[in-house]
């Protein structure tokens, strides 16, 4: 069985990785599957599945090459430029590789968990609330990560938490005024050149207009950048796959808010 | 001369990270302790360095690195000497996916555990208005928070039952990994195993009931191949507290 990369709609970390596959041009098959009805722990052909079963983003796409599944989008995206032999989406310079990284671990800490947890509650909290209880027992039963399990299960009971909401609002407006900051130089793209920073915060980000439009009030950098993003090749293509009208509506349980506060 | 200057606290966690990743590449480097439980990070001195509070941070020439796991992947890519990250993109993917895991999944937990019980307990015997003054200096909300909470021993039983059973789950994962690959994430020392031994090599002392010649032979086997490098015992020879020597006497034990 050959490389499989299998993914949700084009919204937050699935979208992150279609991207960067489009950008490498590297011939990979996708399969979408849907994220909402637990198919990301019915995978066939995984026989070394840890990175699938403790993934720490959540519901995020999945790498299947040689019976080993591979998750984490920025990594899965790093992943691909390499294979590709450098399709120019990681800095070659050290220290602005670690610019990259030390910003791409800020969006993965801090925006993806506030996001999904806004997306989850906006879009999709209502369908898996309407999951019957064997229906849903089944499908929580094949989550092996408990605490991923337990984000399925505070979502299918109605569960808000009003801190962890206005917390994750603020995480939202925070990340889209470090990008205002980022962009104040009146540089194109949020490390200079475009890279996967890009595609990881705007993957996150996008979808927050729907949700939270105060956040992009102000920041006009921020919006024009969003819109520049939008209209790269890649993300036009990952886009495309779409299976539905509106893909930054599309929300699956994802990475845990920190444990520590 | 160097233009590298490494601010960190015992070769330990994160703050052994770098100092161990600086050794293996054999850059010279100009150390300076950093006393975590004098809250020597949350000094004007220091401020002025990472204006964030954390440990640890370096300087090479005007640049100033914080986090301690994208500095060691700095490091492996600035300077000479043997590479620490696999050639093989599926490798390389599985070293950062380690690293992360131990740095937002399980590093947390063996965090809320040491903080409980060390880290706390230490810092409550000072005054409390000495350090109720240091909280209110900590820059970032989320350490202010994570400080109140290890100095008034506020995490919740469930809090560390949570921990506990990561740990638990975790080192299982890893003596999983260990059965097959010689190093963590691939067949080469990597900066993975330094990440994942810094948080670790404690495991036989604190918690015997998880880690043991027993209980995970392929964990006791990499603790003992890793603490054998020349650049291990150079780092442990840079703490200040008894640590290393305490450690050493369980690394030797290890058959």
């Amino acid at each position: 069985m050959g490389p499989i990369l299998y993914h949700g709609e084009p919204n937050g970390a699935s979208l992150t990785v279609l991207a960067a596959l489009a950008e490498s041009g590297l011939d990979i098959p996708c399969q979408p599957i849907d994220m909402l009805r637990g198919a990301r722990h019915r995978l066939p052909g995984v026989a070394e599945p840890l990175a699938l079963d403790l993934g720490i983003e959540g519901e995020g796409p999945v790498l299947v090459i040689a019976g080993e599944a591979m998750s984490e989008s920025v990594f899965l995206a790093q992943y691909l430029d390499e294979l590709a032999g450098g399709c120019g989406l990681q800095p070659d310079d050290p220290y602005a590789h670690w610019e990259m990284l030390m910003w791409c671990r800020q969006i993965t800490e801090r925006l993806s968990p506030a996001a999904a947890l806004l997306g989850n509650l906006v879009h999709s909290q209502a369908a898996i609330a309407a999951i019957p209880a064997d229906d849903f027992s089944a499908l929580t039963d094949l989550i092996v990560s408990d605490d991923l399990r337990a984000r399925w299960q505070a979502l299918h009971q109605g569960a808000v938490d009003p801190a962890q909401v206005a917390d994750s609002e603020a995480k939202v407006d925070q990340a889209a005024q470090r990008c205002e900051d980022k962009l104040a130089d009146g540089r194109e793209f949020l490390m200079g050149a475009f890279s996967i920073a890009d595609l990881v915060t705007y993957s996150w980000l996008a979808g927050m207009e729907l949700i939270r439009p105060e956040a992009f009030a102000g920041r006009p950098l921020t919006r024009a950048w969003l819109a520049r993003v939008a209209a790269r090749p890649c993300v036009v293509s990952a886009s495309a796959l779409a299976n539905c009208a509106e893909p930054l509506r599309s929300w699956a349980p994802g990475p845990e808010i920190n444990r520590w506060g | 001369m160097t233009d590298v200057t490494l601010y960190h606290w015992e070769p330990n966690a994160n703050s052994g990270k770098p100092m161990l990743a600086l050794m293996e590449k054999g850059v010279p480097f100009a150390s300076h302790y950093i006393d975590m439980l004098q809250f020597d990070q949350h000094k004007p001195e220091y401020l002025a360095i990472n204006p964030q509070g954390t440990i640890p941070a370096m300087t090479h020439g005007s640049r100033v690195l914080t986090e301690s796991t994208a500095i060691m992947e700095y490091v492996n890519a600035a300077f000479p000497g043997p590479d620490l990250m696999p050639a093989d993109a599926q490798d390389r993917w599985r070293v950062r996916w380690w690293m992360k895991f131990m740095d937002q999944w399980l590093g947390p937990s063996f965090s809320m555990i040491g903080w409980s019980v060390f880290v706390g307990p230490r810092v409550r015997e000072r005054d409390p208005e000495e350090l109720a003054a240091a909280i209110e200096r900590i820059p970032l909300p989320e350490r202010r928070r994570a400080w109140k909470k290890a100095i008034n021993g506020d995490f919740s039983a469930e809090e560390m039952a949570e921990s506990r059973r990561r740990v638990a789950l975790g080192v299982a994962k890893l003596e999983e990994e260990l059965g097959k690959r010689d190093y963590v994430g691939s067949n080469q020392y990597s900066l993975a195993d330094i990440n994942i031994f810094n948080s670790t090599y404690s495991l036989p002392l604190t918690q015997p009931d998880l880690a043991s010649k027993e209980k995970t032979p392929g964990i006791m086997r990499w603790l003992k191949r890793v603490y054998e490098r020349e650049a291990v015992g150079k780092t442990w020879a840079m703490g200040k507290t008894d640590m290393a020597a305490r450690y050493s006497l369980v690394m030797e034990g290890i058959i």
